[in-house]
C-alpha cells in the first residue's frame, strides 16, 4: 500500500505521554489548576494532531499515512520496521479516543477537585490516552501488543486509584488478571503470525493472507478473539468490568465505556482480512458478541448500583459491535463504537454528577426525585437514555439499526432476533435507571415521611443530610453538554440516502470487504418491529418504575437487603469462577506454602545447615588448646605415615 | 665408619629424639617443653652428621649448622614467650594456656 510520511502521527502519542510525565513529576509542586490545564491541553493537542492527520489523509489521494518509529535489523531476511499507521480505521478510533478523552479530562478537573491524588490521577489518565493511541495507531502487531498491555496497566492503576479501599484494590487485580488471559492469546497470535507470515506489519500480513491455510487463519482469529474477549469484557471473561466500577466515575466513562473496552472490536476490525479467511472465526466472533449482548442486557435489568447497570450495558453494547464485526459489517461496528462512546460517556459522566451530588451514593434505590434538583442533568441524561435505547432520531438508533440490518443480511436469523430483543431490554433497563434516579420522591423525603408516620422527626439528621450535596460546576457540565449534542447529531452522519460518511471514509481502508453490505436500512415491518420492541421496553420501564410504579415500590422497599437471584448476581458467574478457579488455585498455593515450602525447601536448607553444624561440633573437640595433645597427634600421625611407608615399600 | 659405630650413633640419635618427643608430651612446664624441642633438634642433627660421615659428604655437616642456627633463633623467641608468660602468671602450665582453642 503506498504510504505518505506523517510525523504528526507521532505527536498524537507523544503529547499525552509528555502530559503524563509532566503531571507525574510536578504532582506535588504544581497547583491543581496547572496540572489540569497541562494534562487537558496535551490531550487536546493530540486531538488537533488527529484532525491534522485526517486533513492530510484526505489530501493523500488513496495513500495511507505512516511514520516509522523503530527499525530492528535487518538480520538476515528478518527486517522489523515498527511504526505508526494513519489509515481511516486508526484515525477513526483516534479521533474518538482523543476527543472524548479531552472532554473527560476537563470533566475530571471538577470531579476530582478535592481528591488528594489529583496530580497522580491526571498522570495516569494521560498515560492511558498515550497507551490507547499507541494501540490504535500501531502499524504492526508488536505495537498493538505493547499498547494492549499498557492500556491494561493504565486500567489497573485507575481502577485501583483509591488504593486505600480494599474493594478497589482487588477489583484492579481482578481486571489485570483477567486481561492477562487475553494477553496470552494475543502473544500466541503474534507468534503464529510471525511464523506464518514472517512479519508483524499489517500490510505485510494482510497481503499474504490468501497464501495461508484456513486452519492457521482460524487459529490466529480465535487467539485474537481470546484477547478481544478479555479486553472488551465479553462472555466469559467479562466479570472484571462491573468490579472495575470501583474506579473514579470519569475513569469508568473513558476507559470502561468509551475507549478501552472497545479495543477488542478494534483488534477484530483491524485483523479483518484474517477473519474473512476463516468462516469459523467469524462465526465465533458473531456468537460471542450476540450472547454477550444478551447476557449484559439480562443482568443489567436487575442491578441496583447505577454504575453496574451502565457497566453491564457497556458489555451488552460492545457485544453488538462484536456481533457486527462477526458478520463482516465493520463499518457498522465502528459506527456503533463512535455513537456508543458519545452516549455511554454522557451517561457515565451524568451518573458521576449524580454520585458527586449525593456524596458518593451509588444505590439506585436510594435515589429518586433528582429531576427537580438537577434539571440540566435530567435533560442531558434523558437524551443519553433515548440515544442508547435506539429511538430515532438520536445516535444509537442509526448505528444499532445498521448492525441489525447487516446481521439479517448475513442470514443469521437467531442472532438477528436476539439483537432485536436485546434492544427492547436495553430500552427497559435504561429507562428503569432513569426513572429510579430522577422521578418520584427523593430518599430523604421518603425517610422523612417514614419518620413523620412513626412520629419521631429528627431535625438534626435532616439538616446534616441536606448539607452534603455537591452541585456540579461548569467544568463538569460543559463536557456533558458537548456529549449530549454529539449523542443527538452523531447518528446523522450515516443516514441512508442522505449521508454515508462512515461508508465513504472507511470504505477505502476496508476495501472490498464493505461491498457486500451496501449501506441500507431495514424497512417496513422489520423497522416497525425493532422500534416497537424498543418503545415497549421503555414504556414498560416508565410505567413500572415511574413515581407510582409497582416494581419501583418493591425495589425501594428492599433497599436495605442484599440482592440475590440469577440476574442480580450476574448468573452467579463470580461464584462459579471463585469455586472453579480461585479456590483451587488458592488451595494449591496453600499446599505449596504450608507443606512444600517448610518441608521440602526449608528442609533442604536447614538440613544442610545442620550437617555443617554437626561436622563442626565433632571436629572442634580436636582443637582443645592442649599443646601436648597436638604434639601427641603429630607424633602418632608421623609414626603412622612412617609405619605405612616402611611396611608397604 | 664401621657398621657398628653407625648403628650406635643412630641409636643414640633416636634415643635423644624420642626423649625430646616424649618429654613434650608428658611434661607440662613450657620451659621443659622448650628444652625437649631442643633435644629433638639435637637428635636430628646427630643423625645428619652420622650419615654425612658415613657417606663422606659435607652436605650433612652444613645442614647440622643450619639446624643449630635455626634452633638458636627458635630458642630466643621461645624463651622470650616463656618469660612473658611467667610475668603474666604465677605458675605456668601448658595445659592451662588454651585461650585460642577452637
Amino acid at each position: 500500500m503506498p504510504m505518505q510520511s506523517a510525523p504528526v502521527l507521532a505527536l498524537i502519542i507523544a503529547l499525552p505521554l509528555l502530559g503524563a510525565l509532566l503531571a507525574a513529576w510536578n504532582r506535588n509542586t504544581w497547583s491543581r489548576r496547572a496540572i489540569a490545564i497541562s494534562s487537558s491541553t496535551m490531550v487536546f493537542g493530540a486531538f488537533v494532531a488527529t484532525v491534522i492527520a485526517l486533513i492530510q489523509l484526505s489530501g493523500a489521494e488513496g495513500q495511507v499515512l505512516g511514520f516509522e518509529l523503530v527499525r530492528w535489523g535487518p538480520w538476515g531476511d528478518i527486517d522489523l520496521s515498527l511504526g505508526l499507521l494513519g489509515d481511516p480505521i486508526s484515525l477513526w478510533w483516534s479521533i474518538v479516543v482523543t476527543g472524548v478523552g479531552f472532554l473527560i479530562h476537563v470533566y475530571s478537573a471538577g470531579y476530582m477537585k478535592d481528591d488528594p491524588g489529583f496530580g497522580r490521577y491526571f498522570a495516569k489518565l494521560n498515560y492511558f490516552v498515550f497507551a490507547m493511541s499507541l494501540l490504535v495507531l500501531a502499524d504492526n502487531y508488536i505495537f498493538v501488543l505493547i499498547g494492549w498491555a499498557n492500556v491494561g496497566v493504565a486500567s489497573f492503576m485507575l481502577i485501583g486509584f483509591w488504593n486505600y479501599k480494599p474493594e478497589a484494590a482487588s477489583a484492579a487485580m481482578k481486571a489485570f488478571i483477567m486481561n492477562a488471559i487475553g494477553e496470552v492469546g494475543l502473544i500466541l497470535a503474534n507468534v503464529l503470525i510471525f511464523v506464518n507470515f514472517g512479519t508483524f506489519k499489517f500490510d505485510g500480513v494482510f497481503n499474504q493472507v490468501s497464501g495461508v491455510s484456513t486452519e492457521v487463519l482460524t487459529a490466529i482469529g480465535l487467539l485474537l478473539l481470546v484477547a478481544a474477549v478479555a479486553k472488551s469484557a465479553q462472555l466469559p471473561l467479562h466479570t472484571w468490568l462491573p468490579d472495575a466500577m470501583q474506579g473514579p466515575t470519569a475513569v469508568s466513562a473513558l476507559i470502561h465505556a468509551a475507549t478501552m473496552v472497545t479495543a477488542g472490536v478494534y483488534l477484530v476490525t483491524r485483523s479483518h482480512p484474517i477473519y474473512l479467511g476463516s468462516e469459523t472465526a467469524m462465526q465465533a466472533v458473531a456468537w460471542v458478541g450476540g450472547l454477550s449482548a444478551l447476557f449484559g442486557a439480562l443482568v443489567a435489568l436487575r442491578q441496583t448500583d447505577i454504575k453496574r447497570v451502565l457497566a453491564f450495558s457497556t458489555m451488552s453494547q460492545v457485544g453488538y459491535m462484536m456481533l457486527a464485526a462477526g458478520v463482516g459489517a465493520y463499518t457498522a461496528a465502528m459506527f456503533h463504537f463512535m455513537t456508543h462512546a458519545f452516549f455511554k460517556a454522557l451517561l457515565f459522566l451524568a451518573a458521576g454528577i449524580i454520585i458527586h451530588y449525593l456524596n458518593g451514593e451509588q444505590d439506585l434505590r436510594k435515589m429518586g426525585g433528582l429531576g427537580r434538583k438537577m434539571p440540566a442533568v435530567y435533560w442531558m441524561s434523558l437524551i443519553g437514555v433515548v440515544a442508547i435505547a435506539g429511538i430515532p432520531p438520536l445516535a444509537g438508533f442509526f448505528s444499532k439499526e445498521e448492525i441489525l440490518h447487516a446481521v439479517h443480511a448475513e442470514g443469521l436469523t437467531f442472532l438477528y432476533f436476539l439483537g432485536i430483543v436485546v434492544g427492547g431490554m436495553t430500552a427497559f433497563y435504561m429507562f428503569r435507571l432513569f426513572a429510579l434516579t430522577f422521578a418520584g420522591e427523593s430518599y430523604e423525603e421518603r425517610a422523612q415521611q417514614t419518620a413523620y408516620r412513626s412520629g419521631k422527626k429528627n431535625r438534626r439528621t435532616e439538616q446534616a443530610q441536606e448539607a452534603v450535596h455537591h452541585p456540579a460546576g461548569p467544568e463538569m457540565l460543559i463536557p456533558v453538554g458537548v456529549l449530549t449534542v454529539l449523542s443527538v447529531i452523531g447518528g446523522w452522519i450515516s443516514i441512508p440516502g442522505l449521508t454515508s460518511v462512515p461508508q465513504n471514509f472507511l470504505g477505502t481502508a476496508l476495501g472490498r470487504y464493505t461491498e457486500w453490505h451496501a449501506h441500507a436500512m431495514s424497512y417496513g415491518p422489520e423497522l416497525i418491529l425493532i422500534l416497537a420492541i424498543a418503545i415497549a421496553g421503555a414504556a414498560l420501564a416508565l410505567y413500572q418504575y415511574g413515581p407510582q410504579g409497582a416494581w419501583r415500590r418493591i425495589e425501594i422497599e428492599s433497599a436495605e437487603k442484599r440482592s440475590t437471584g440469577l440476574l442480580a448476581t450476574g448468573f452467579y458467574l463470580d461464584s462459579v469462577y471463585q469455586t472453579l478457579v480461585v479456590r483451587p488455585v488458592l488451595g494449591i498455593s496453600g499446599f505449596i506454602a504450608n507443606w512444600t515450602e517448610p518441608k521440602v525447601v526449608d528442609g533442604a536448607v536447614n538440613g544442610l545447615a545442620r550437617l555443617v553444624q554437626i561436622t563442626g561440633d565433632t571436629l572442634r573437640r580436636w582443637h582443645a588448646g592442649l599443646v601436648r595433645r597436638y604434639a601427641l597427634v603429630v607424633f602418632v600421625g608421623v609414626a603412622g605415615v612412617l609405619a605405612y611407608v616402611l611396611l608397604m615399600f | 665408619m664401621s657398621e657398628t659405630a653407625l648403628q650406635g650413633y643412630l641409636a643414640l640419635s633416636a634415643l635423644i629424639f624420642t626423649l625430646g618427643g616424649v618429654g613434650i608430651m608428658v611434661r607440662r612446664s613450657p620451659l621443659i617443653m622448650l628444652m625437649c624441642v631442643e633435644l629433638m633438634w639435637s637428635g636430628a642433627a646427630l643423625a645428619l652428621i652420622t650419615f654425612a660421615r658415613h657417606v663422606g659428604n659435607m652436605d650433612g655437616h652444613i645442614f647440622a649448622f643450619f639446624v643449630m642456627i635455626v634452633a638458636a633463633a627458635e630458642v630466643a623467641i621461645g624463651l622470650a614467650l616463656i618469660v612473658v608468660l611467667f610475668r603474666r602468671r604465677e605458675e605456668v602450665d601448658a595445659d592451662d594456656i588454651q585461650q585460642l582453642r577452637g
